[in-house]
């Protein structure tokens, strides 16, 4: 545990201490302020439906998956990528730390990271507040579910940046993993008959779990889908790590 | 400490390390030599378990590789090639980070880097960024990193590589020290620092141990016949040849650039008195004559180079 933490740590100074990470999180504000204020000018419109502005803020536009599916490969693409370009995975793998805890403090820095991205965000709530009632539990449920997603994307993504030691290749390696997760309803859409295989890629619907953690629906299938999809990718990650020894 | 049988690995068909035996005991400090490409850095590797080897067995400080290969990496302080360090952390901040990794109990984790700081010379660039320090820090930070949990073995993979003489001289002058208290494996290409700080030379050539032993050992059993060279003042060589011919129990005679001669002597005689009267006799000056001495780069050379080198005659 305190070696994972000690990783964590020192991956944190990683992001911390690199300009890409302030980009990225500037770039992220920016554009997420921008699409909170086009919600609320949205909503604002009479002849618009009635909604409430952090269930349309949460997975109610593509926008925001379009970051998702972008953002996360930058925050894991040099993960593992860096310590193999660098060789300090040499360091890592021979003190006595196992590839599980590794992988484990490596992709808990990127999720830490990834909550501190949407942190500020909670002081639209804040606005919202002043100027409305609404009601925290959809809000709360909308982060949770935010939380969630995240753990699986960030958990391909993790897997990806095992996969090379190039960081470009393994941000497009996760950002092909993830559209192809994306993308799973499009293949349910396209088979006509009823099939048990047809539901199991229906409730592999993320933009629908979204949806539903946004009206404060926190459904357990969902739960549990977002977060053993994401330990799979995870024991994918350390078994990539591990498969490197024999070469 | 270090026990290594039947050790072997084949990248894709081509053996790197093949069938490499050899034991280190515990306090010794074991040069290991070998052209690029020998194996030396793939051996290390398997050795710290960074590598799987494809046969053999890895025994450090009674523990085997196989059965508990992450406790056999707690008894092991690594340096491998090239020094990767995290360039973004202060030295300070990279230590607690090795410490912490390498299961240093929290309470001693102050007093150990103190001590790492102290003995690799850090103290003026502890609160330093990685990035910023020169190629020889960065070696010592490396090492510091290496020594931090007292591990009882030491594996450094070419630790003065790209150092400049007097960096060299730091580095080597800690080795000797270290080798004090320590087991050690060390890769090197500078043959002076083999002398310098190792008890023991094997010398690794195409995957294959070909030749085990100390460094004075190597020399005289790669010495083969006795020398010795021969210099007389303003004498032509021709002269010089000709009253070789009278000297009985030599075997051949080499003319050197610079007016000097080595001759290969039968071993069962001593040429030095008939070749000091032989000049008396002709009022010729000698300069100078001395026994010829295997170097061990002559050793290395021959070792690395000859592809008859038989490993068990050497060894």
């Amino acid at each position: 545990m305190l070696k994972t933490l000690a990783i964590l740590r020192r991956e944190l100074i990683a992001y911390f201490s690199s300009p890409l990470a302030y980009l990225v999180m500037t770039g992220f504000l920016l554009l997420q302020g921008l699409i909170f204020y086009l919600v609320l000018a949205f909503l604002n419109n009479p002849g618009s439906q009635t909604m409430a502005p952090m269930e349309a803020f949460f997975g109610g536009t593509i926008f925001f998956w379009l970051f998702l599916l972008f953002v996360v490969p930058v925050i894991t693409m040099r993960l593992i990528a860096e310590e193999r370009k660098t060789g300090t995975i040499e360091v890592l793998l021979t003190s006595p730390v196992t590839e599980g805890q590794i992988i484990t403090g490596k992709f808990l820095a990127a999720l830490v990271f990834y909550t501190a991205l949407w942190l500020p965000t909670g002081l639209y709530v804040v606005i919202l507040r002043r100027y409305s009632d609404i009601d925290l539990g959809p809000v709360l449920a909308g982060y949770l579910g935010v939380v969630l997603i995240g753990f699986l994307f960030l958990g391909v993504g993790t897997f990806a940046s095992t996969l090379t030691s190039n960081h470009l290749i393994a941000a497009i390696l996760a950002f092909v993993g993830l559209v192809a997760l994306f993308a799973v309803p499009l293949v349910e859409q396209l088979l006509v008959s009823d099939s048990l295989f047809k539901a199991a890629l229906g409730h592999m619907d993320l933009w629908s779990h979204m949806e539903d953690y946004a009206m404060g629906i926190v459904d357990t299938r969902h739960v549990v889908y977002e977060l053993s999809v994401g330990l799979l990718f995870l024991f994918l990650a350390t078994r990539s790590l591990e498969m490197k020894k024999g070469r | 400490m270090i026990e290594v049988e039947s050790l072997s690995k084949v990248f894709v068909d081509t053996p790197v390390v093949d069938d490499v035996t050899f034991f280190v005991p515990e306090g010794q400090v074991l040069g290991f030599l070998g052209p690029n490409g020998a194996g030396k850095t793939t051996a290390m590797r398997m050795i710290t378990t960074f590598l799987r080897p494809t046969a053999g067995t890895i025994t450090v400080a009674g523990i085997n590789a196989d059965d508990d290969p992450v406790g056999l990496r707690r008894n092991i302080g690594y340096l491998p090639e090239n020094v990767p360090l995290y360039p973004e952390m202060r030295v300070n901040e990279y230590l607690r980070f090795r410490a912490d990794i390498e299961e240093v109990p929290h309470r001693h984790q102050v007093a150990r880097i103190d001590d790492v700081v102290e003995r690799c010379l850090l103290s003026e660039v502890r609160r330093q960024v990685i990035g910023t320090l020169s190629k020889g820090f960065r070696q010592r930070v490396g090492l510091a990193g290496a020594l931090i949990h007292q591990p009882t073995v030491l594996i450094l993979d070419e630790p003065t590589v790209g150092l400049d003489p007097n960096q060299i001289i730091r580095i080597r002058e800690l080795l000797v020290e270290l080798g004090q208290d320590h087991t050690v494996l060390l890769s090197t290409h500078i043959l002076p620092e083999v002398e310098t700080v190792c008890d023991r030379v094997l010398i690794i050539n195409r995957g294959r141990i070909v030749a085990d032993g100390t460094p004075d050992g190597l020399r005289s059993r790669m010495a083969g016949k006795p020398t010795l060279e021969v210099a007389f003042k303003d004498v032509p060589e021709d002269q010089v040849l000709g009253a070789f011919e009278s000297l009985t129990g030599l075997l051949g005679v080499e003319c050197l650039d610079d007016g000097h001669f080595r001759l290969e002597c039968d071993p069962t005689g001593d040429l030095r008195a008939p070749i000091f009267w032989l000049a008396v006799d002709r009022g010729w000056t000698l300069l100078e004559m001395s026994p010829g001495k295997a170097s061990l780069e002559d050793v290395f050379v021959r070792l690395t180079t000859d592809e008859q080198a038989d490993p068990a005659e050497e060894a």
